[in-house]
């Protein structure tokens, strides 16, 4: 079996852990536990009929123009890069912070992941939707077990790419 | 050698390039979890995946990672490098000092998070305040223009009770009108308190800051009350300290206003005995002084309860009193907003059966060069200048008109009518008047438009002082009547005393000139 390292990285507090939780172990909290360095799990995924061994990392969240460590994407065939629905501040600058972590990756694409769907309306979804001139991949609630499995699907599929 | 202490910070460990461990080289760290021979990415999941991808001869450091060891959690950096056969792993156990980042972490984001908590319960805090801002505002604006419209006829009625009085009555009829004029009069306090409040309320009360005095205050209360009272159970005081004094600057329509809603307030409950009013100095500095206005009665009383409520909006004394109470209990609501308007303080002592003593202190500065006498040397007029004066008035209310000629026609003067603005502005062109007093809101042209034609007259009424004559009567409203060319504005509703007084000011001055 085949095994692939894939990175969850975005601003603090967007929900990267909770998504990884929600999808290794189906588990939620509304506990907010600030992640420090690296978490490692793994979970064996079906991909087009081939079993692959996913190493997720789970980065610290970054602020501001905080960089995530290039060391951290050493290996790494792809990434996941998670924003909060409902902070502005996590999705203004998306552009110029996919590049930044492109440069320090290597990596051509990433899965970019929208979390904390059910804090909005549909409308006002729409309207996040407006400001962010990229297309988002997924729309995902860790908490309400949304689109999780899908987006991790996505980023499996990238690693083969 | 290495001490015995530091070897269990670190380990040393060579694998070969799919991560199987095949020596300790040194160190103590988690020992246990590494076996010579078996996998290292059980105990370093971190390093699957990336021990493969490392580029060969250079030393690579990962920060910040994690090593579970019989179930604790330790956090560790690793350094690598890649040989040409092996690959030497060294991991530091920094748990201690990512424990410090970790709760520095944790506050900050926790910190974020509170914050952006607190603003939005705050933007959600303002939009309720403007809602209610808002409601407020309007309730006080609809009272306010309430009170306009019924003021007006209210001082029609008033007028014309006036004016009935002094005819040829029978008994019956004269005590008729006289208990019209006292509801109608008592009706006015109301009206009028729920003017004053919702004022005060939407912010539009505007206090006057005038050279006053005291003195003259509480001289104008004696002779009033003098007039007024005729209740012989109660005997009423008026006392003023010698070191008060002799000009402030202030609003002495409001001071007097503050003053007899608390006089009438006790009065209204004491049944027997006396009502005084005292004014001295609580402290005196150069330019500043604070004044106490003490009213005291000996009636009833208050409960501390209801003491405490005394201030607040719509409260009467609920105990059985057969007299009629005169106003909605607005009255003390409307001293503590106004007392307060002025920086002041008011406050209630009171023991029932014994009596009450209302507290005002409020501080003023003092007029030090008596502007005050000056201007009133000026003011002060004595004799008519109204008789024999051609007028011309020009109001489409009838029953405006008729107060307006009841007053000429006492004060002797040379008048003539005019329903509207056009049938003025003709009577203009043919003849010149002293004065032309002009209702704002008139049909067909209004005194704002006739005024702005004023400069085009040909023959003298181009210098003929014009008076407005408005409802409209707040600080905007008369500096805009100034600003279009009016000399004067006599606000509605007025008594005669006020017109005349008016009407007087204005022609003694162009006489002069
Ligand atoms: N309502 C809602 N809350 C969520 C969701 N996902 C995460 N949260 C909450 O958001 C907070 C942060 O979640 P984490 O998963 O710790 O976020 P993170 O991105 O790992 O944060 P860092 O480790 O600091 O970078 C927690 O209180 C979660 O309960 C979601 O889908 N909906
Ligand atoms: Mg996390």
């Amino acid at each position: 079996m085949i095994a692939k390292k894939v990175l969850l990285v975005g601003n603090f507090g967007v929900g990267k852990t909770s998504l990884i939780r929600r999808f290794v172990l189906n588990e939620f909290s509304e506990d907010y536990i600030s992640t420090i360095g690296v978490r490692v799990s793994t979970k064996v995924v079906s991909c087009n009929d081939e079993k692959i061994k996913l190493l997720i990392w789970d980065v610290a969240g970054t602020k501001d123009d905080e960089k995530v460590p290039k060391a951290y994407f050493l290996g790494a065939s792809a990434a996941m890069y998670v924003f909060d629905l409902s902070r502005e501040e996590t999705y203004l600058n998306l552009q110029n912070q996919l590049q930044v972590i492109k440069d320090l990756s290597g990596l051509q694409k990433m899965v970019l992941v929208g979390n904390k769907k059910d804090l909005l309306t549909a409308q006002e979804i729409d309207e996040v939707k407006n400001k962010i001139p990229l297309q988002i991949d997924l729309i995902t609630s860790a908490k309400e077990d949304e689109n999780v499995e899908d987006a991790f699907t996505q980023l499996a599929k990238q690693t083969l790419k | 050698m290495i001490s015995s202490k530091i070897n269990h910070f670190f380990i040393e460990v060579a694998t070969d390039y799919s991560g199987n461990v095949k020596e300790i080289v040194a160190g103590k760290f988690v020992k246990k979890e590494f076996v010579i021979n078996t996998s290292i990415f059980t105990v370093c999941p971190f390093l699957e995946g990336t021990l493969e991808a490392l580029p060969i001869k250079e030393p690579f450091l990962i920060e910040g990672m994690l090593i579970i060891s019989s179930d604790k959690e330790y956090n560790v950096d690793i350094e690598l490098f890649k040989d040409n056969d092996f690959v030497s792993v060294l991991i530091h156990n920094r748990t201690n000092v990512y424990k410090f980042v970790d709760q520095l972490n944790q506050s900050r984001n926790d910190l974020f998070f509170l914050k952006r908590e607190i603003d939005e319960k705050n933007k959600e805090l303002k939009r309720l305040r403007e809602i209610a801002d808002k409601a407020n505002e309007s309730k006080s604006r609809f009272l306010a223009m309430m009170s306009h419209e019924v003021r007006n006829p209210l001082n029609v009625i008033l007028n014309y009770t006036d004016l009935i009085k002094k005819e040829n009555l029978s008994e019956k009829v004269i005590n008729y009108v006289k208990y019209l004029t006292i509801s109608g009069k008592n009706l006015k306090v109301i009206v009028d308190d729920i003017l004053d409040l919702s004022r005060v309320e939407a912010g539009k009360l505007e206090l006057a800051n005038e050279p006053i005095s005291l003195q003259n205050i509480i001289e104008q209360l004696r002779n009033n009350y003098n007039a007024s009272h005729t209740n012989k159970e109660i005997e009423l005081f008026f006392n003023t300290s010698k070191d008060i004094p002799e000009f402030v600057f202030g609003d002495d329509v409001r001071i007097y206003q503050v003053l007899t809603n608390l006089i009438n307030n006790s009065i209204k409950f004491t049944p027997k005995g006396f009502v005084k009013t005292e004014i001295s100095v609580i402290k005196k500095e150069k330019n500043k002084v604070e004044i106490l206005f003490k009213i005291s009665d000996s009636g009833r009383g208050m409960t501390k309860v209801q003491a405490s409520k005394i201030f607040e909006e719509y409260q009467q004394n609920k105990l059985s009193d057969s007299r009629i109470h005169k106003g909605a209990g607005l009255g003390l609501s409307i001293v503590k907003r106004l007392v307060t308007a002025m920086q002041g303080n008011v406050s209630v002592e009171s023991k029932v059966n014994e009596g009450t003593t209302f507290l005002v202190e409020i501080p003023f500065l003092i007029d030090t060069q008596n502007t005050f006498r000056k201007k009133e040397k000026i003011e002060k007029l004595e004799g008519n200048f109204i008789k024999g004066k051609k007028i011309l008035v020009a109001d489409d209310n009838f029953l405006n008109l008729k107060i307006v000629e009841h007053i000429l026609k006492k004060e002797e003067a040379n008048y003539l009518f005019t329903r509207d603005g056009v049938e003025a502005l003709l009577a203009m062109k043919k003849e010149n008047f002293d004065l032309v007093l002009l209702d704002i809101n008139m049909p067909n042209l209004s005194g704002e438009e006739l005024i702005k034609q004023k400069k085009t007259f040909d023959n003298n009424n181009s210098r003929t002082p014009f008076v407005a004559m408005t409802a409209n009567n707040t600080k905007e409203d008369i500096e805009s009547y100034f600003s279009i060319g009016f000399d004067a504005v006599i606000p509605k509703p007025f008594t005669p005393k006020q017109f005349i007084d008016k009407l007087n000011n204005i022609l003694s001055k162009s006489v002069k000139s």
